[in-house]
């Protein structure tokens, strides 16, 4: 996680002329201010909600529901990143995440058994998640053909899409809600049921420590060889020691959520052990959603800046013509982000009909309006070429941190929305002050 | 170049097929009109018979054309009458032409689903020039000369309460409503729920309201969230929810569904609509009642009432034939039109421009694990459908 907070390209304006020795100082580690910022305002909305409830927001069971249910935007967010970035937009993920959760729930009740793979053949879940997946390349893939190989405007097309994908969801099930999946697919939405446990959450944190480290040095040894400028030691050392302790902390706050009691008991009694005064404390480790969610800001991180795929894009966004007349194929690259921004999606849409345990009409509705939201917040530019992928998953943290924490403070749903909007219009108006003060200097 | 052009084809390809099945619709569309032209002339041949006209204001929710519509045909076609319908997908406009059309058909009765119920105003005036007596089916229409037949909506709230306190008589209670701007889920179940007692047991102080939140268009992910953030803030006080009141199906589904991700011990939860999902629910004990408005009894109601209409178009004479519907179902006022007193159009009670019609209001019921054999004997779903991935050792009566 410490190479994602890391800014990519950002030269380092090493020379701040002594204006401000801190500033100085976080300069030379390059950690992105923005995204900086970003996790203070998040710790500091935590906060106020917490002390809003009387102290009892912040624990680790609290912490885990939030992060769930930010879950299905924060992927998608990680994809929308790639096509603002390219001065598109994508209006029709929400219904998309209709369509592929309503075709989960219907392979896996209805198509699939009618193959003669019922709901009991093992790894039925995999067939449909499989099948899933390719819906949903396949309608961001025609989406992307008619922007970038047709050229009508993107937002036409996606519009189209919303409208049109959100009428195929009712005509997938006349309407009606569809229930009862695989139990194993389940998992896949995370809860009590779907989280890995104490030992592989530990595992995690190891081997992210491990890499985080390793990156750190692999990173100082390529910038050597090629005679780039490199962080102070002691920069490097901090950044190390502050990803591993995040990593140890973050697996740490998973493993001090515990099985319910009333579970807690039965897991004794199937695995003979004598519950302890006080109950049996079962850690839960990372449930299965969150993990996702790290696995898309890795991945799609490592795509967007270390994959010629990532640097077209971003060049493309900067100056669409320059790109093209350095012969980009950027056409492809185009299409290319609405495929990966379809898959997603249906990744997204695993975790909501996997934690729903089936698919109803409005699965996904206005989830596009949040992970636009979600990316904007996380200081994606509409103009085009700026945006990164690990401020769109804090982005989708803080939107759903102020939703959580007002409904965790019986905050009605319509005052919700208004307080999630203009938040929205805040964070953009800091950041183009911001941006704005930056150039002025 | 060569993907320029394939693009272009494909774009033409695809216009080409969007227009064949636009006109496909068409034609079919067209063709039943056809028929149902040919139907009713055929009727009219026939002297003195009845024709029947019903308007439908959507298909888009399964229950008219899965429910609704059979019930009222096979009623009409029993009786002797002829049956014909047009659907207006949610377009007051269309659905006047729709009124227009049917009468001009030789409507003798009209059933009509209101799309608006004061945007319909047209369609009563050229029912009533024509000398066609209207049924305001599930929908109010505020007009006198009309017949009301609907199932008791407060009555739904009430019935939910009921059940709920019979289960759960005293403890902690959360209230999921629905969207916060439909009268139904500020209003009218609410009051349903204050009927069977839920103030009076609040006062008391036997039952302690833990949490009450809207959700925003009855949306079953957001009534998760919500729940989950309830179960949360529950826990870190240290209180153990007993029970939860949720108004409608949509929003109880999301309910069990964050129950489950939590690893809550199943408490009861009530909704209504009868819908698969619940029902699914309610047979592995998951939910505890569904409040269940058989659309099968309301089309029937409405079918016969029509062919007495035909004979007679006096609204107030109209009486369901004995043995027609369900005991459980019938309306409380018995099986003579009843009059009713609307809360007029500006949707207040006793402001001085209510309406006073004739009308069935049927009663709900309310399904719990004891009695979903209802559900199965009224052919509403196969047992199939509701019994699939019930745990035999725990499987209700419909169930074994």
């Amino acid at each position: 996680m410490a190479d994602a907070l890391t800014s990519t390209p950002a030269p380092a304006h090493g020379a701040d002329r002594g204006s401000n020795r801190l500033r100085g100082a976080l300069a030379a580690t390059e950690i992105d201010l923005r995204l900086f910022g970003m996790l203070v305002a998040l710790v500091g909305i935590l906060l106020g909600f917490h002390i809003m409830s009387g102290g009892k927001l912040i624990q680790p069971a609290n912490m885990i529901t939030l992060a769930v249910q930010a879950s299905g935007v924060a992927i998608m967010a990680t994809g929308m990143v790639l096509i603002i970035v390219s001065r598109n937009i994508d209006l029709s993920v929400g219904s998309i995440v209709g369509v592929v959760a309503m075709s989960y729930a219907l392979l896996m009740t209805d198509w699939l058994p009618a193959l003669g793979l019922g709901l009991d053949t093992p790894f039925q879940w995999l067939v449909a998640l499989v099948i899933g997946l390719g819906i949903g390349a396949l309608i961001g893939g025609f989406q992307g053909f008619l922007i970038a190989y047709v050229g009508i405007p993107s937002f036409i097309v996606t519009l189209g899409g919303l409208l049109s994908l959100r009428g195929t969801v009712w005509l997938m099930s006349s309407g009606a809600a569809v229930s009862g999946l695989q139990t194993e697919f389940r998992k896949i939405g995370g809860g009590v049921l779907g989280s890995i446990g104490e030992t592989a959450t530990w595992v995690v944190a190891g081997v992210a420590c491990l890499a985080i480290i390793g990156l750190i040095v692999y990173n100082r040894r390529q910038r050597q060889r090629f005679g780039f400028p490199v962080r102070p030691m002691w920069a490097e050392v901090l950044l190390g020691a502050v990803g591993c302790a995040a990593a140890v902390g973050l697996s740490a706050v998973a493993n001090s959520n515990y099985l319910p009691p009333g579970l807690a008991t039965q897991y004794a009694l199937e695995h003979g052990i004598i519950e302890p005064p006080g109950g049996l404390k079962v850690p839960l480790g990372f449930p299965w959603p969150v993990l996702l969610v790290m696995f898309a800001t890795l991945a799609m991180t490592f795509l967007a800046t270390r994959r010629r795929f990532g640097r077209y894009v971003y060049a493309y966004g900067g100056n669409p013509d320059a790109a093209e007349l350095a012969g980009i194929n950027t056409r492809w690259t185009i299409m290319k982000t609405f495929i990966l921004m379809g898959v997603l999606c249906a990744i997204a849409a695993a975790i909501g009909s996997a934690r729903l345990n089936g698919a109803t009409l409005n699965v996904g509705q206005t989830d596009e309006l949040y992970v636009i939201a979600a990316a904007v917040v996380g200081g994606t530019s509409f103009a085009g070429g700026i945006g990164t992928i690990p401020g769109a998953v804090l982005g989708a943290l803080v939107m759903q941190s102020l939703q959580y924490g007002l409904s965790f403070n019986q905050v009605n749903s319509p005052t919700q929305n208004v307080v999630a909007g203009i938040v929205l219009i805040l964070a953009v108006a800091f950041d183009t002050y911001n941006r704005r003060r930056g150039s002025a200097r | 170049m060569v993907i320029r052009r394939l693009a272009a084809i494909l774009a033409i390809v695809a216009l080409v097929l969007a227009a064949c099945t636009d006109t496909g619709d068409g034609e079919s569309q067209a063709a039943e009109s056809q028929a149902a032209e040919s139907m009713a002339a055929e009727s009219q041949a026939a002297a003195g018979d009845c024709t029947v006209a019903v308007s439908w204001n959507n298909f888009q929710q399964p229950r008219w054309a899965a429910k609704d519509k059979p019930n009222i045909q096979e009623t009409v076609e029993a009786g002797g009458g002829t049956y014909i319908d047009a659907d207006a997908d949610l377009d007051t406009v269309q659905q006047l032409t729709d009124v227009e059309s049917l009468i001009g058909q030789g409507a003798d009765v009209l059933i009509l689903l209101a799309q608006d119920t004061a945007g319909v105003g047209p369609a009563l005036e050229t029912a009533a020039n024509a000398g066609v007596p209207v049924i305001a089916y599930d929908r109010l229409i505020e007009d006198p000369t009309i017949l009301y037949i609907t199932f008791d909506n407060v009555g739904v709230g009430r019935a939910e309460a009921e059940a709920m306190f019979e289960a759960v008589p005293e403890g902690n209670y959360v209230l999921i409503k629905g969207d916060p701007g439909d009268p139904n889920a500020s209003t009218f179940l609410p009051s349903g729920w204050d009927e069977a007692g839920l103030q009076d047991k609040i006062d008391s102080g036997e039952i302690t309201i833990v949490a009450d939140q809207f959700t925003d268009a009855w949306d079953t992910q957001t009534a998760q969230n919500n729940m989950e953030a309830i179960i949360d803030s529950a826990n870190a006080d240290g209180v153990q929810i007993d029970a939860v009141l949720a108004e409608n199906d949509s929003t109880a589904l999301g309910v069990v569904a964050a129950l489950q991700a939590k690893g809550y011990d199943p408490i009861p939860v009530s909704g209504q609509d009868g819908d698969t999902a619940n029902l699914q629910n309610v047979a592995k004990g998951l939910q505890y009642v569904d409040v269940w408005k058989d659309a099968n009894e309301l089309g029937k109601v409405a079918g016969a009432a029509a062919l007495q209409l035909c004979e007679n178009p006096d609204v107030a004479s109209v009486t369901i034939p004995d043995g027609l519907v369900n005991p459980d179902v019938a309306p409380t006022a018995g099986l003579t039109a009843a009059e009713f007193t609307t809360p007029g159009p500006d949707g207040e009670p006793d402001s001085g421009d209510e309406n006073v019609v004739n009308s069935f209001i049927l009663q709900p019921q309310p399904i719990t694990a004891e009695n979903l054999d209802l559900i199965l004997d009224s052919g509403w779903l196969t047992k199939d459908v509701l019994c699939e991935g019930v745990d035999p050792a725990s499987a209700p009566p419909a169930c074994q």
